[in-house]
């Protein structure tokens, strides 16, 4: 039985959809780095490789909410594509993701044109980066700050601070479950000037694909109340082989 | 007064109600000409104004990249990378090109963000200016509420009443800057509304005129701008050409720039190749209407004489029978012409010259979008110029004159003979 649960806290993925996770480790072990927190916890929710469905819920007061589904495939670091759908009159549209540019495809202009990574994804709160920040290991440097409770759950909590000043956010706080499955839970993101912009969290543990992870990723915004913007993964695949060639801007417009 | 002159007009009464409606035609083109050259005088000096006192002074320095191509924009006169210390580069130019006419060199940083004001929001034109030394775009942007940015407060912001209208901002309302500076980074900053300036020309609807320093922090560059403007002593168009060479030996290529960057010494008719260009097309259509019009006055013009001539067949070959030269009778229908013209042109600069009075002091509303572009304004205040009244009144003196050679000659190669039997 010993042996079973073991296998169960450092395998979560062999847990069925909804199962919840013990919080006693077996033994007591020296916290792990921020390096290493960070880099279970980037790939906690898309493997290396991975394809998925992906529905965008973007809430605006006062107005209907707008829904989004699409298709998404990642490979590795550098590569992403997103392929729009529905609804019908959005499909089509695509944002492709390519050794540090992003180009968005609109079926009506039938053209690829280039985006900052900058700029909304989609028109809700998430950028064009934070969709296809495939690691924040690669854009900043975590510290530990020590360990805090969120949402009920054990947390370590990491401070982010970007290694230049070509980062989007100049510094995140980032809670990580310390339950041995580094599954992430909220990511605060702050301004040079120490204005928290936004925040992120990920919620609905369920199995998705060979493993259990984070589901539904909501982003807020401190600026505009009561705006939001909710990612649910309906679908991952993981270790899919991919070629590279569909992750280029004339294979967007061919609607590879 | 030549005898020729007295009988000229007098003939004139003759045929009043021909010559009224003649005259009338020829007076409604020169209160036309009048009104369209105060139309386009005022545009001309409403973009010209606004360009120097906002933008790019009577000189200016920026920042392009090597390969810049201007997109005869609004904004193209606004530097594209930052000048690094511009503080103590406008200092020196200054000191060094007081001779050259410079009186006074500002910088400040233009930028664009997104502005937000509870659940409202806009893409927003930040502007970073030293309100002490800004004395033409304060009376540019005249306040309509509260009061120009204030010397001792880092986080006022005075906004153009469009914007201000659509975030629903009033006096003392809090609003946020999120920007994205250029390196990349997303930055923040709040600021609380001074003032709020009349809407002027289209393309500062969205401004926000922040204080330098608060601006320099917001895009994380302390000390840098976009632009540098020089005012100068004079500020003609010769004056500038003449001072940019000292200037430019003064800024040379600034330290920290990309190797792709020049920094670039533009007088405000290069930098603003924009308003200039809607001044000339005003000005070319203004140019064919005039020339529409001097036709249909000069067919009009023809048109009488030759009546004229024809009723006075008799007249005519008895004062050719009495001995008056064939030149004589040129010259008397020519002056007979010139004095329609004289009278014409009279009363037409007295009509447009009203008009131009009026609405120069009342401004006339630019009510769509494209108006407003054309103008360079929410109003058009049209400018009464003695070039401009002077040149319309030799126009039509001179075009009414020229007009009346061919009747005069048709009137001079009248038999006597002949002319005496005419009934």
């Amino acid at each position: 039985m010993l042996a079973l649960l073991l296998v169960l806290a450092l395998s979560p993925e062999a847990l069925p959809t909804g199962a919840v996770l013990p919080t006693v480790s077996a033994a007591p072990a020296a916290a792990p780095t921020a390096d290493t927190i960070l880099r279970r916890a980037d790939r906690a929710v898309l493997g290396e490789n991975a394809t998925y469905t992906l529905q965008m819920t973007v809430v605006r007061p006062g107005k209907p909410d707008r829904v989004v589904e699409m298709k998404g495939w990642k490979k590795g670091d550098s590569l992403g594509l997103v392929r729009y759908t529905a609804p019908a009159k959005e499909r089509g549209t695509a944002y492709l993701r390519n050794a540090g540019n992003t180009w968005l495809y609109l079926p009506s202009g039938e053209k690829v044109v280039r985006v900052g990574a900058k700029q909304n994804f989609g028109g809700g709160d998430f950028s064009n980066a934070d969709i296809f920040r495939l690691s924040l290991i690669n854009d900043y440097v975590p510290t530990l700050v020590g360990e805090e409770p969120l949402e009920g759950q054990p947390c370590y909590k990491l401070e982010l601070k970007a290694k230049d000043r070509s980062v989007a956010y100049d510094r995140v706080v980032y809670w990580v479950r310390s339950d041995g499955t580094f599954y992430p839970v909220r990511a605060e993101y702050y301004t040079i000037s120490g204005r928290r912009m936004k925040w992120l969290t990920l919620a609905e543990i369920g199995r998705l694909g060979s493993r259990a992870r984070p589901t539904r990723l909501t982003m807020e915004s401190a600026l505009e109340q009561g705006s939001r913007t909710v990612l649910r993964f309906l679908a991952i695949t993981d270790d899919v082989k991919l070629d590279d060639r569909m992750f280029t801007p004339s294979a967007l417009e061919r609607g590879e | 007064m030549n005898p020729l002159v007295s009988i000229a007009f007098r003939n004139l009464l003759r045929a009043r109600r021909r010559n009224l409606l003649s005259g009338g035609t020829m007076a409604l083109g020169t209160a036309a000409l009048v009104l369209g050259g105060g139309l386009s005088d005022g545009i001309a000096r409403q973009l010209t104004a606004s360009l120097i006192a906002v933008q790019t002074g009577h000189l200016q320095v920026v920042v392009r990249q090597a390969d810049f191509e201007p997109q005869n924009s609004p904004f193209d006169a606004y530097g594209q990378a930052l000048i690094p210390d511009s503080a103590a580069l406008a200092a020196r130019i200054v000191a060094g090109a007081g001779g050259a006419g410079v009186r006074r060199a500002v910088p400040f940083l233009h930028g664009r963000g997104t502005a937000i004001a509870g659940n409202r929001s806009s893409l927003a034109t930040v502007v970073g200016i030293l309100p002490q030394e800004e004395v033409e775009l304060r009376a540019a942007h005249p306040a309509d509420a509260g009061a120009f940015l204030p010397l001792d407060d880092p986080l006022a912001t005075y906004v153009a009443a469009p914007i201000a209208r659509k975030l629903r901002l009033g006096i003392g309302d809090t609003v946020s800057f999120v920007i994205q500076t250029p390196q990349g980074a997303v930055n923040s900053v709040d600021a609380v509304v001074c003032g709020i300036f009349r809407k002027g020309a289209p393309w500062y609807d969205t401004t926000f005129y922040l204080p330098l320093a608060t601006a320099q922090a917001l895009f994380d560059h302390p000390g840098a701008a976009t632009n540098i403007k020089m005012t100068l002593a004079d500020g003609s168009s010769a004056a500038a050409r003449d001072a940019r060479p000292v200037v430019a030996a003064i800024v040379g290529q600034p330290p920290g720039l990309e190797p792709d960057e020049r920094a670039r010494v533009e007088t405000f008719e290069e930098a603003g190749r924009f308003s200039f260009s809607i001044i000339q097309a005003n000005q070319t259509a203004l140019a064919v209407l005039s020339g529409f019009l001097f036709l249909a006055a000069a067919v009009g013009i023809v048109n009488s004489m030759l009546m004229s001539v024809h009723e006075r067949t008799r007249e005519i070959g008895t004062v050719r029978a009495l001995g008056m030269r064939r030149a004589m009778v040129v010259r008397l229908f020519i002056l007979e012409g010139l004095a329609l013209g004289m009278v014409a042109a009279a009363t037409g600069i007295a009509v447009g010259a009203a008009g131009v009075l009026y609405y120069g002091a009342r401004g006339i509303p630019m009510d769509t979008m494209t108006l407003a572009w054309v103008a360079g304004g929410d109003h058009l205040f049209p400018v009464l110029t003695v070039t401009n009244v002077a040149r319309a009144a030799l126009a039509i003196a001179g075009l009414s004159t020229a007009a009346a050679v061919y009747p005069a000659i048709t009137a001079s190669r009248l038999e006597p003979r002949e002319a005496l039997h005419h009934i």
